[in-house]
């Protein structure tokens, strides 16, 4: 499975591109040296999504009504649908459109903004706005508005839990904790009304990535003045994406209906999305039941829709970038002995573990997923943790606990969640106590608590995964393990050597230069092991067959609204039952 | 002076004689009832399967083989596999010594703090009564599981704060019913003879007493066990209970009802399991109800 993210033919294909659209190979370097993970599609004006294709005999359904949810997809009512405020509210992506948007390769690439450039060393960009551009009201949504939710997201006012998230934005920090008071001083600024100039920090050549995140999704400021926080109630809403929420009974259903306004209207076919939530308890029932055309599959009902001759067509697997890991505690003992963290690294039989999971997991032996920018298929990589039970036994020599003897009491925590987490940490525990004879006591913590334990690094021994929130190693590595994050830091293991590949990353305009001090910040965390790579996480979904339109990556796999990737709604289409 | 000590010396006497055939009447009424012998003879089945779990189990609990995930009964494994491949039977035969243990221990917590508060409650009387017995309505007054919960989340996981969170929350019953037998018993002549023979107060509770407010305590005590399982068993199942990889019976329903549609073998032997200890534990307190105190029906 050897996927890198900016392969050097990709490159090539891109400046192919940037030819073909008249831009030269000067202005094709300052933009490709930044665009981290930006493939070629970005570069030209996209429909929002491709005209359905239709077999022979098969006819677009005249009821276009798509059904979905399940699995863990909607099992809470959505706190808002205000994700300028808060990036987690769990509401519906579909609702707004940001300047740019993830493909199903996990690109960022142009959604609102109709082009977008930067300084030579990426410190300053500037993003075109498309003059189509409208919230569902009708009226035009411009580069003011976009100015103005950004900083309503920075307003220390807002309270915005995720602020941090644009912090590389010139004066964003300091604006956000109350040091400086003029929002004009904050780097984002409308020229005019579709010219969007953003002023970093520094050369951060992720930035076009970070503008395709849920978290800079726009607001509108009208509906927001006047009806506070209750702006996204199916009855105040205003959004300026392909749907609009037509109703939301809370705790139980959200239906979404086609905007006329959006500027790709005519590229999308669905004319009402159910969204119901469900509880992640019911498994596959209402799919099951026809009461909903796709959803997310638990562990305990693949198998059995898969041995089904009835279902087993309308099962797929579809990425999910999260990682599970180890946390073993540095300030806590026998953690805080690095020969002890290793045997530990080298035990962990991770091909043996992800069987618990039964196709929901893939041995991890880094922190990115293939097949998304940063992943690593070095074998100098793969050798420094890998399992070897006698390597692991030969660690312990020296200390106190040679021969797996005298251990003390060793907690493992994780938190309360379904995603078949419970099963793989037991396997944790059970490959430890096979081959270290180290008996862990495997601690299940409600969310709150855990997070707060996490927080004050107080917890012994850790499982923990991280979901990808956008495509670059800058969130993997930066906002995961950065030494000198004052807020959310999960281990209490520092290393300024790996602190200072991160900050170089992240300053490092060339990407081929950034991505290899990503590599040795992995090769740095793993040999002290400040963390242990266990398992990548898979998914599977199930859709009717009378759903259409899902779209595929590069690998050739099915991709379905997950983590990054918050676009499919657009693309689908139904067509009449057989 | 004599006189005097004939009147008490008998009505101690007649104690012991009424005392020891009311357990051998007992004993007689239990073995006749045929429930209540079954449940018995499943119950002490269950303590020496949980005593020698370590001889019974054919592999140790925390064995798995990940070549061999969730299989259905076969010879091998006569109930299956688990999620990791661990051999479902030695799991539930070490999970009856976690539910054995949380029975009984945790009785022992109720019955150290319910019987004293009680006794002392109905002994003493007056303030201390009314003191002592509006805690106990405001203890009796908390929704218990919740209680429970709340108390584990604060101890955390773990069987010595099960035993603990069971105890702290089991009393209450156990107390009201010392509490009502002691004030009953505390008139009786027998009583006031003994006073008057010089015993203090604690010889009096201990030996004149609380022996005599025997019965339903052991009754309160023989349901209080299942009670103490269930809800080791339901704290288990929510995942506040025992740890992993300690096998306990709730929690093994927890982690195999998700899989019941696929799998149906992770909880359907353990929910058995629960099912036939609460019904032998019932008919076995029945039984020695009606035996013992057929009054307290």
């Amino acid at each position: 499975m050897k996927i890198l993210p900016i392969a050097d033919a990709q490159v090539d294909l891109l400046a192919e591109r940037l030819r073909a659209v008249g831009v030269g190979r000067r202005e094709f370097l300052k933009l490709a040296a930044g665009l981290a993970a930006m493939g070629p599609a970005g570069f030209n004006a996209q429909p929002v999504a491709a005209a359905p294709k239709l077999a022979p005999g098969e006819k677009l359904a005249k009821d276009q009504t798509f059904r979905y949810g399940g699995g863990g997809w909607w099992q809470d009512d959505p706190t808002s649908h205000d994700f300028n405020k808060d990036l987690y509210c769990n509401g519906a992506p579909a609702l707004f459109a940001g300047l740019m948007k993830f493909n199903a390769d996990h690109q960022s690439v142009l959604y609102v903004a109709s082009k977008v450039s930067s300084s030579p060393d990426g410190s300053q960009w500037i993003f075109t706005i498309r003059k189509d551009s409208k919230w569902s009201d009708g009226s035009p949504c411009t580069a003011r508005d976009f100015e103005w939710s950004w900083k309503r997201q920075l307003d220390p006012a807002s309270a915005a839990p995720y602020a941090a998230f644009l912090y590389d934005i010139k004066n964003a920090q300091a604006f956000n904790k109350k040091e400086i008071t003029d929002p004009s001083q904050v780097g984002v600024r409308a020229k005019d009304d579709w010219t969007l100039e953003v002023m970093l920090e520094g050369p951060r050549g992720y930035f076009p990535v970070l503008a395709a995140f849920l978290a800079a999704l726009p607001a509108h400021r009208a509906s927001v003045e006047k009806h506070a926080d209750k702006w996204t109630e199916a009855a105040n809403i205003v959004c300026n994406g392909p749907f609009v929420l037509e109703t939301w009974q809370h705790g139980k259903v959200m239906v979404l209906r086609k905007n006329k306004h959006f500027f790709g209207a005519k590229d999308v076919t669905l004319d009402t999305v159910t969204i119901p939530i469900i509880p992640v308890a019911s498994g596959a029932l209402p799919y099951e039941n026809n009461e909903i055309d796709l959803t997310s599959l638990q562990t305990g009902d693949l198998k059995r829709l898969q041995s089904s001759p009835k279902t087993v067509e309308e099962v797929f697997r579809y990425p999910f970038p999260g990682t599970w890991y180890l946390i073993p505690q540095v300030t806590k003992p026998p953690f805080d002995n690095v020969k002890v963290r290793r045997a530990v690294a080298h035990a962990i039989d991770r091909a043996n573990i992800v069987k618990v999971a039964q196709g929901f997991a893939i041995p991890a032996h880094a922190m990115i997923p293939p097949g998304f920018p940063g992943a690593l298929d070095d074998p100098k990589v793969k050798a420094i943790q890998h399992f070897d039970p006698k390597l692991a036994m030969a660690q312990l020599r020296g200390t106190p606990f040679e021969g797996g003897k005298n251990w003390p009491k060793i907690t493992l925590t994780m938190r309360d969640e379904a995603l078949g987490s419970k099963p793989l940490a037991e396997a944790v525990q059970s490959v430890l106590l096979e081959h270290l004879n180290m008996r862990t006591d495997l601690e299940v913590l409600e969310p709150r608590v855990f997070r707060e334990r996490l927080w004050k690094q107080d917890l012994q021994f850790v499982w923990i995964r991280w979901f990808m929130d956008y495509p670059d190693p800058h969130n993997e590595y930066f906002d995961t393990f950065y030494g000198k994050k004052t807020t959310g830091r999960r281990q209490a293991w520092v290393n300024d050597a790996f602190d200072k590949e991160l900050e170089a990353g992240r300053d490092t305009s060339n990407t081929r230069k950034r991505m290899a001090h990503y590599a040795k910040a992995e090769e740095i965390m793993q040999t002290d092991v400040g963390y242990i790579p266990v398992a990548w996480m898979v998914r599977y979904a199930a859709a009717k067959p009378n759903v259409r339109g899902i779209e595929k990556n590069r690998q050739g796999e099915f991709v379905v609204e997950a983590n990054v990737y918050v676009d499919m709604l657009p693309h689908l289409y139904m067509i009449e039952k057989a | 002076m004599g006189r005097a000590a004939v009147a008490v010396a008998v009505p101690v006497d007649e104690t012991r004689i009424r005392m020891s055939s009311l357990w051998r009447d007992g004993a007689r009424r239990l073995l006749r009832n045929r429930l209540a012998l079954a449940g018995g003879i499943v119950v002490v089945l269950l303590c020496l399967v949980a005593i020698f779990a370590d001889f019974l189990a054919p592999l140790p609990y925390t064995k798995s083989n990940f070549g061999r995930l969730n299989e259905a009964p076969s010879r091998e494994y006569p109930l299956g596999t688990d999620q990791l491949g661990r051999d479902l039977l030695s799991r539930m035969i070490y999970g009856a010594r976690v539910s054995m243990l949380v029975g009984l221990g945790a009785q022992v917590i109720v019955v150290l703090i319910g019987v004293p508060i009680g006794a002392l409650s109905g002994y003493l009387g007056g303030r201390m009564d009314i003191f002592l017995t509006r805690f106990i309505d405001v203890m009796y007054a908390f929704p218990r599981l919740l209680f429970v919960i709340l108390v584990m989340s604060a101890l955390g996981a773990g069987l010595m704060n099960i035993f603990i969170a069971i105890g702290l929350t089991g009393w209450v019953g156990i107390a009201r019913q010392t509490r009502a037998q002691v004030l009953a018993i505390k008139e009786k002549e027998f009583v006031d003879g003994a006073r008057a023979l010089g015993a203090g107060f604690g010889r009096l509770l201990a030996c004149h007493i609380l022996p005599n407010a025997l019965t339903p305590i052991v009754v309160a005590v023989t349901f209080g066990i299942p009670e103490a399982i269930f809800t080791e068993a339901a704290l288990s199942f929510i995942g506040v209970g025992i740890n992993p990889p300690t096998p306990s019976w709730g929690q093994m329903v927890g982690e195999g009802q998700q899989y019941i549609r696929s799998y149906w073998h992770l909880c359907v032997f353990p929910s058995i399991a629960i099912a036939i200890t609460m019904l032998s534990f019932t008919f076995f307190g029945d039984g020695v109800r009606d035996a013992l105190g057929p009054k307290l029906k």
